[in-house]
């Protein structure tokens, strides 16, 4: 079985701090990959360690079995590697389907087709009804669907969710939580980073703990839920994770 | 989930701004005037100011396609009109080459200035970055001084002034008033194209959030680089043209930072990031100050500039969209729908 995605002993320094500390995981395809830790944990630092955002300071990470190591983020968008922003970065003097538009550019050269798929890509979401407006009028609810509509109209082979859930209402997460369960099932793999845990516990089909900078489990939601280190990291919130 | 978006109200206005792609009655109007101000033989004094509102507007949307559409505040832009004009005017005195050539030569020149202005500032932004332009133009102004074999140094040089088409010289002025405005519809064809492109979309995408633009697949810098190149380009050819119609050109008379703030003044008052924006801001600011020159710069040295800065002052407060902004309110055009 050959991973989509491999993370080989990956490290990342900030001055003297181990932001990333020897992590290695490997992605199938098809997938639906839990990454959850408490905060500072550095589930972003290797988010954009994978996205390109920043190299690592050592270690190896493989796409397709092709090493992609220290690429830049948009040569790692076009070997079909998506992600969303955790404080969403929308193009603010666009509208919400420019916004799309500019992702869908990667799979549909001509206006006229990008537009389709954008707009494809919004109903999709459910955000067909805002399509024509600023982007900066949207609420923080919205702009964050605004990032997981960019991130899927490029039609990536993988994709990496940055907290989509925090700043949505209880309805709004269940309707975002059946979009990403879908997402398998349509060849794209996902990468999840969460906080809103009752929401990736109930979908994702593995998950990996870090805590500073560490991996600390691996396994099924439910045998997170019972591991004492993952218990320990998150003091007081296993009745979440149960 | 659904949500009430006003509707354009549009039966009975001219929208100023059309939508991306599209041409508005407006600018057709203003085209037209403008054709009929060339042909209409207004007295000479009056077309100088007229040619000289076309040549600016067209250097505004210069300006405005890195300053405006990419975001690259650039104070450096004289730089680029200056090795235009310097490039077309070299080739023809030494090696008597017709500015109808010269002018392109002068362009490719001035891209490759600003692509290479590009790649220096590739890690600066904002105030570092307009820092930047703003040397760089002061650079290009003191090589050009002390590169007297070149260049002729402060001396400058100077284009005999006899009429030739092939020396793009010209006995009358309507002659010069029709190049200048094909120059500004020029640049303006080559906006609105840019506006309804793939490229377009990209230049917005970085200029509103570069780690989008990236995750999206965009390569910041080769925009940046490619945009800049092309706003130099169409900057140096307008350089080529002031030096056809002036005749002569130093350092200092080409490449001053007050050359360069008035490219970017220009889109500035008349909009940012739209077309009709710089060509709205050229026809009032470049007349004002011609004309407050004429009339008062002899009675009351300095007056005309406390009268012209006052009035930018106005137009900044009251207008800060641009009069093309202002004037989009006054159709009640909704920009979105």
């Amino acid at each position: 079985m050959s991973a989509l995605l491999e993370v080989r002993n990956v490290s990342r320094a900030f001055r003297t701090t181990l932001a990333v500390n020897d992590v290695s995981f490997a992605v199938q395809p098809g997938e639906l990959l839990g990454l959850i830790g408490p905060n500072g944990a550095g589930k972003s630092t290797l988010f954009n360690l994978i996205a390109g955002v920043l190299p690592p300071s050592s270690g190896e990470i493989l796409f397709d079995g092709k090493p992609v190591t220290g690429w830049k983020s948009h040569d790692i968008a076009r070997v079909g590697i998506a992600r969303t922003f955790q404080i969403p970065k929308p193009y603010r003097q666009l509208s919400v389907v420019e916004n799309v538009m500019l992702s869908a550019f990667l799979r549909e050269k001509s206006i006229a087709g990008a537009h389709k798929l954008a707009e494809a890509t919004l109903a999709d979401i459910g955000l067909a009804d805002y399509a024509g407006l600023p982007a900066n009028l949207l609420t923080v609810g919205l702009l964050k669907r605004l990032e997981v509509a960019r991130a899927l109209a490029m039609q990536p082979k993988l994709v990496l969710f940055d907290e989509i859930m925090a700043g949505l209402t209880p309805t709004e997460v269940g309707a975002m939580t059946r979009l990403v369960a879908e997402l398998p099932a349509r060849g794209i793999t996902v990468i999840w980073v969460e906080h809103v845990l009752y929401a990736i516990m109930k979908t994702a089909t593995r998950m990996i703990v870090i805590n500073r900078g560490r991996q600390i489990a691996e396994g099924t939601p439910a045998m997170m839920a019972r591991d004492p280190a993952v218990v320990k990291a998150y003091l007081g919130e296993e009745m979440i994770l149960a | 989930m659904s949500m009430v978006i006003p509707a354009p109200i549009s039966s009975t206005c001219i929208p100023v701004l059309p939508k991306r792609g599209q041409i508005s009655w407006f600018e057709i109007v203003l085209l037209v005037m403008s054709f009929g101000l060339v042909v209409s033989g207004v007295a000479p004094s009056l077309q100088d100011v007229i040619l000289l509102s076309f040549l600016f507007a067209g250097l505004g949307l210069a300006w405005n396609i890195a300053g405006g559409y990419a975001g690259l505040i650039s104070f450096g832009h004289s730089a680029f009109f200056g090795v235009g004009a310097y490039t077309s005017t070299i080739l023809l005195l030494r090696y008597d080459i017709s500015p109808w050539i010269g002018i392109w030569a002068g362009a490719v020149i001035a891209g490759l200035f600003g692509a290479a202005l590009a790649l220096i500032c590739a890690r600066l932004r904002g105030p570092f970055f307009i820092l930047s332009t703003l040397a760089f133009a002061e650079v290009v102004r003191i090589g050009a001084l002390n590169w007297v074999s070149l260049t002729g140094g402060p001396e400058g040089l100077s284009i005999p002034p006899m009429a030739s088409l092939v020396g793009m010289v010209f006995a009358s002025k309507t002659t010069y008033a029709a190049l200048m405005l094909g120059y500004l519809v020029f640049v303006y064809a080559i906006t609105k194209g840019l506006e309804a492109s793939r490229f377009g979309y990209y230049l917005f995408a970085i200029r509103d959030n570069e780690d989008a633009a990236g995750a999206a697949g965009v390569n910041p810098l080769l925009g940046r680089t490619a945009v800049m190149a092309l706003s130099a380009a169409l900057t140096g050819v307008g350089g080529s043209l002031f030096a056809q119609y002036f005749l002569y050109l130093d350092p200092t008379y080409v490449i001053s930072p007050e050359l360069s703030f008035q490219f970017a003044l220009l889109p500035a008052v008349g909009g940012l990031a739209t077309a009709i924006g710089p060509v709205l801001g050229s026809f009032l600011i470049t007349p004002l100050s011609e004309l407050l020159r004429s009339h008062l710069g002899n009675a009351a040295a300095g007056l005309h500039l406390v009268i012209y800065s006052f009035g930018l002052m106005v137009v900044m407060l009251y207008f800060p969209a641009g009069l093309a902004g202002a004037l989009n309110k006054l159709t009640h055009w909704r920009p979105f729908r």
